[in-house]
């Protein structure tokens, strides 16, 4: 999907990018389903008031957004990547914003392994990478048990290795 | 609780702490009950009222003085408080970033001084340790200076630490104090002028007039009315004021190992950030001061969010206006290596002119020796440094409007708090190149950190 042209990463083709799981993609539509009880709900109070066209439409609104939103739901989720290189963990993500971090592991304060509810259902954990400095934004979501576990002992192995001051 | 005391004996804060505290309580007592409290009470009570509080202030501020400690073991510093809810902090003084030293106007008055930590983490001042005797803070500010070079050292190059606890090298005792070598000082009549020249003071005249026209022509007007029109003029007006008292004799001084800034007419403060704590350096040209050439630079040093008295729009002032020159002289000295007058800059490329088409004159970033340089800004001009060896994580992004021109912007973050390093709208290769040497030349700088 990224030629070497478009791509925004340095290094584009000698990187090892591993995707996230797959089964992120269930556990992000289910909150994004989540997230669309209020607009339904919504609908279902003003139904009997509204004109017959104006049911078609909304309904044709809502679908056609969902449907929408479905594809970028899944297409985010494919987007997600990380690459363990010698000296730094690279994170990728996003569709219309697309986001890469470079984040050396001499760099990195402490490593974070969590699962809400949703992920644990679905046997996934998200490892968030801590620098001391507050922008830095290296999360990868939808690894399973095994491989978040694995990711954040290789992190903390590897920071200690290269650890420095600030 | 006095069990894990190894090494010196926990000391206490200067005996007149509770006196200036409870005089801040008085303050605050006064205010609290307010013009319209004491016109309901009637004098004599309203007095009894204020003693009570005042004496209860006192009392308060006297008990948390007996239960305040504080003493340095191995490579911290560490703070007992609280009566109710004990706490006890240890502060690992390889992370200090930088020691303040405080005196508000009354601690002036009775020879005494606050002296403030900066620690990596710290998501406000640690540690504020207020009061102790001005000769007291300067001794206690090098010593934890000298500790701090040491751990630092020690951190940097893990081999040469000893092994088990107790093993690690007691602290050097107080050295004779640290001479100063003074870079710079700014004039007090660089400093009225250049803040005359701030959009606030030269609104002024036209808001007091204003609210006196108001009140010429609207003769029965509230009282409210008028205070709240001539409030809202001096209060525009306050800002310039108030950078005037604080940056009065704005002193910028080197010391071996670190950078000293002294400043302040009522609240004096001397600030020390040891070498290679400075994160980011902005230098910034407003406007109006362009006819004299002037500038304006900030350091952001790690933990260091404004001075936690909601000062936070201040930042860490290196200098408060300076020539081109002096600036050139004081920056280099602060960042090594780095000349602020041949700062290598590349602009935007053309493309960048349908998603910016005014800063895109301005907008540039370039890779210099030992610092990465940004400038952005359309009527203020911003020029942002940052070391190398400072680092911490670079980011690219790029958004559906920049993808449609091949545009895209890199980030170097730093631990910083108020300096964001962002080289807006590259050309897309050149940024994937950026990337690739930032990356590379972060990695250079910290190994010949460690190394060093």
């Amino acid at each position: 999907m990224t030629s070497a042209d478009t791509s925004i990463e340095p290094w584009g083709a000698d990187t090892a990018w591993h995707p996230v799981s797959s089964k992120l993609i269930p556990v992000r539509l289910i909150s994004f389903g989540i997230s669309l009880l209020p607009i339904a709900f919504g609908i279902a109070i003003a139904w009997p008031y509204l004109p017959t066209w104006s049911r078609i439409v909304v309904i044709a609104g809502f679908v056609v957004g969902v449907a929408l939103r479905t594809m970028m739901v899944i297409r985010a989720v494919r987007s997600w990547g990380y690459a363990e290189r010698d000296e730094d963990l690279m994170v990728r993500h996003g569709i219309m914003v697309r986001r890469l971090s470079i984040v050396p592991y001499g760099r990195m304060q402490f490593v974070d392994v969590s699962a809400g509810p949703l992920e644990r259902a679905f046997g996934l954990a998200t490892v968030d990478l801590h620098t001391a400095a507050a922008a830095s934004d290296a999360s990868v979501p939808g690894l399973e048990p095994g491989a978040a576990t694995r990711l954040r002992d290789r992190l903390a192995a590897l920071g200690r290795t290269h650890s420095e001051g600030l | 609780m006095s069990l894990d005391w190894t090494g010196e004996p926990r000391r206490r804060l200067h005996p007149l702490t509770p006196l200036l505290k409870g005089v801040r309580g008085f303050a605050v007592v006064v205010a609290a009950i307010s013009l319209q409290g004491f016109a309901q009470l009637g004098l004599s009570s309203g007095a009894v009222v204020v003693l009570l509080a005042v004496l209860g202030a006192l009392a308060l501020s006297w008990v948390s003085w007996l239960v305040t400690g504080y003493h340095v073991v191995n490579q911290e510093l560490r703070v007992y408080e609280g009566l109710v809810w004990r706490r006890s902090r240890a502060i690992a003084l390889a992370r200090l970033q930088s020691v303040e030293v405080v005196r508000p106007l009354l601690a002036r008055l009775t020879g005494l001084a606050e002296l403030r930590l900066e620690v990596v983490g710290g998501a406000k001042t640690e540690a504020p340790l207020a009061f102790l005797t001005v000769a007291e803070a300067h001794i206690l500010r090098d010593r934890l200076l000298a500790i701090s070079e040491q751990a630092h050292a020690a951190v940097a190059t893990p081999e040469t630490t000893a092994g088990p606890d107790g093993a690690v090298p007691q602290a050097a005792r107080p050295e004779p104090p640290a001479p100063e070598q003074r870079l710079h000082q700014v004039a007090p009549r660089d400093l009225l002028l250049a803040q005359l020249l701030t959009p606030q003071a030269l609104l002024t005249p036209f808001t007091l007039t204003a609210s006196m026209l108001m009140f010429a022509l609207n003769p029965n007007m509230s009282l409210i009315g008028i205070l709240g029109a001539v409030g809202a003029a001096v209060g525009i007006a306050l800002q310039p004021i108030r950078r005037v008292i604080a940056d009065y004799g704005f002193t910028v001084a080197t010391v071996p190992n670190g950078l000293r800034l002294r400043h302040g007419l009522l609240e004096t403060r001397s600030q020390t950030v040891p070498a290679g704590r400075v994160q980011a350096l902005a230098v910034t040209w407003p406007l109006l001061w362009r006819p004299q050439r002037w500038l304006r630079c900030r350091i952001d040093v790690a933990g260091a969010a404004g001075g936690g008295d909601g000062e936070q729009v201040r930042g860490g002032a290196l200098l408060p206006v300076a020539e081109p020159e002096t600036a050139r002289q004081v920056v280099a000295r602060v960042l090594p290596g780095v000349d602020l007058a041949v700062v290598p800059l590349t602009r935007v490329p053309p493309q960048a002119r349908y998603r910016a088409p005014l800063r895109r004159r301005v907008l540039a970033a370039g890779l210099g020796e030992h610092a990465f340089a940004v400038r952005h800004g359309l009527i203020t001009h911003h020029l942002i440094l940052v070391p190398y060896a400072r680092i911490q994580s670079i980011r690219v992004s790029q958004g559906p409007w920049q993808r449609a021109l091949g545009l895209a912007t890199v980030y170097a973050d730093t631990a910083g708090t108020g300096i964001v390093a962002a080289a807006e709208h590259r050309d897309l290769a050149e940024a994937r190149w950026l990337a690739a040497e930032l990356t590379a030349r972060a990695r250079q700088a910290r190994l010949a950190d460690r190394s060093r």
